[in-house]
């Protein structure tokens, strides 16, 4: 079966491996919970923020999915699912279907799978990754630099520039940190390592960017190696 | 010095055009290491740069150091196996000595290499190198360098 778009990109991929990577997303178990029909009434897509800005529609998962059209299902893993903002607001659906988590699933695969899609999607937030995978939190004071947050206006550049002192001035002593969100404990760091490498989460930072690879092996391997655990020899657990 | 769309490239380093980083000859078996000014350029202001150990054995290929921008995280990649003799404490106190002087005062370590003629035959010098830095320049989409820090010829 060919895609629904005239000017599909991945025709030329075998029907065999966009029916493997259909089959991964069907065989999630949150699947059952995504899709129960769908009648076409657009509920979905009036609610969208990003079906306002792009070329992208939550129904078109609702019926892709039901209609088994893998081609399709092939274009929409290596492009629209990445404009998604998974705000769930296409959960209003009348029969209760859930494309954003439809879109969930998908993207999982796709990063699981090291699709090229996914390399380029996350390449903005390697820093991102990166902070979360070595330390536990998130947006760190001190990313919340003009150049990467234009959008967070012009005061941005004005506390970037005294960020010490403002986080100074924030009551518990845990958040007098401008690299972390909060300090977080040697304890805390080496079980989040063990998690990251024994999920195969590690695994899959390796297929998608090497260089994030390679610093984050780096950072862990010295702290597991103060905390008596050899990173090589952890073992990633079957069927996680 | 060597110029291609505002980057700047001194004509008497070794220029290595995957890694993005330079090597200079010190004459007594070591070679300086630092970021090329498109690799500056693409980080754009550096926030964190976290060297690798002094005395330590690197492979190539492997990270000398985290560099850590407002956009970007990712490795230095080393163009030599062999022992880090001295890391450039100035770059982790002020980082953003590499996007100001990438060439001079933002060196990042000195390495003893294991094998220096093997691993400076991946590498161009001078005249030479300009081709395959114009080729990484191009395949990454990059019009020009930018020196948001300023810059130290």
């Amino acid at each position: 079966m060919s895609s629904i778009y005239a000017d599909a990109k991945y025709q030329d991929v075998s029907q065999e491996t966009k029916q493997s990577l259909f089959d991964q997303v069907k065989g999630d178990m949150r699947w059952h919970t995504t899709l129960y029909g769908c009648y076409e009434c657009g509920i979905c897509v009036a609610s969208c923020p990003s079906a306002r800005f792009y070329d992208f529609s939550p129904r078109v998962y609702a019926q892709i999915m039901a209609r088994e059209d893998v081609s399709t299902f092939y274009e929409l893993l290596n492009d629209s699912i990445w404009d998604c903002s998974q705000c769930f607001s296409c959960t209003r659906c009348p029969r209760q279907n859930n494309p954003g988590g439809i879109i969930t699933i998908m993207r999982e695969v796709a990063v699981k799978n090291g699709l090229e899609s996914a390399k380029t999607a996350l390449k903005a937030y390697s820093r991102i990754i990166y902070k979360v995978m070595s330390t536990g939190t998130q947006v760190s004071p001190d990313m919340l630099q003009p150049d990467f947050f234009p959008d967070w206006g012009p005061d941005v550049a004005a506390v970037s520039h005294n960020l010490n002192t403002w986080r100074r001035a924030i009551p518990p002593e845990t958040l007098h940190t401008t690299s972390l969100a909060w300090d977080v404990s040697e304890q805390t760091q080496v079980e989040l390592y063990l998690i990251w490498k024994m999920t195969g989460n590690l695994e899959i930072i390796e297929n998608l960017d090497e260089g994030l690879f390679m610093i984050l092996s780096e950072v862990m391997e010295e702290v597991l190696d103060d905390n008596g655990y050899q990173l090589d020899d952890v073992e990633v657990i079957d069927g996680v | 010095m060597a110029e291609i769309a505002n980057c700047q490239f001194p004509e008497d380093l070794y220029y290595h055009g995957v890694n993005n980083v330079w090597a200079r000859d010190n004459g007594d078996g070591t070679f300086t290491v630092g970021l090329t000014d498109i690799a500056q350029s693409l980080a754009g202001s550096i926030i964190h740069c976290k060297l690798t150990k002094q005395g330590k054995e690197i492979k190539k290929n492997k990270s000398l150091a985290t560099v850590e921008s407002g956009k970007w995280v990712g490795p230095v990649k080393s163009p030599f196996d062999g022992l880090v003799e001295e890391i450039n404490a100035a770059v982790e106190a002020t980082p953003t000595l590499v996007n100001k002087s990438p060439y001079k005062q933002g060196w990042v370590v000195r390495i003893r290499p294991a094998n220096a003629a093997a691993d400076l035959a991946e590498m161009k010098k001078g005249p030479d190198a300009i081709p395959v830095l114009k080729a990484y320049m191009e395949e990454k989409g990059m019009k020009e360098c930018t020196h948001c820090e300023g810059f130290e010829a």
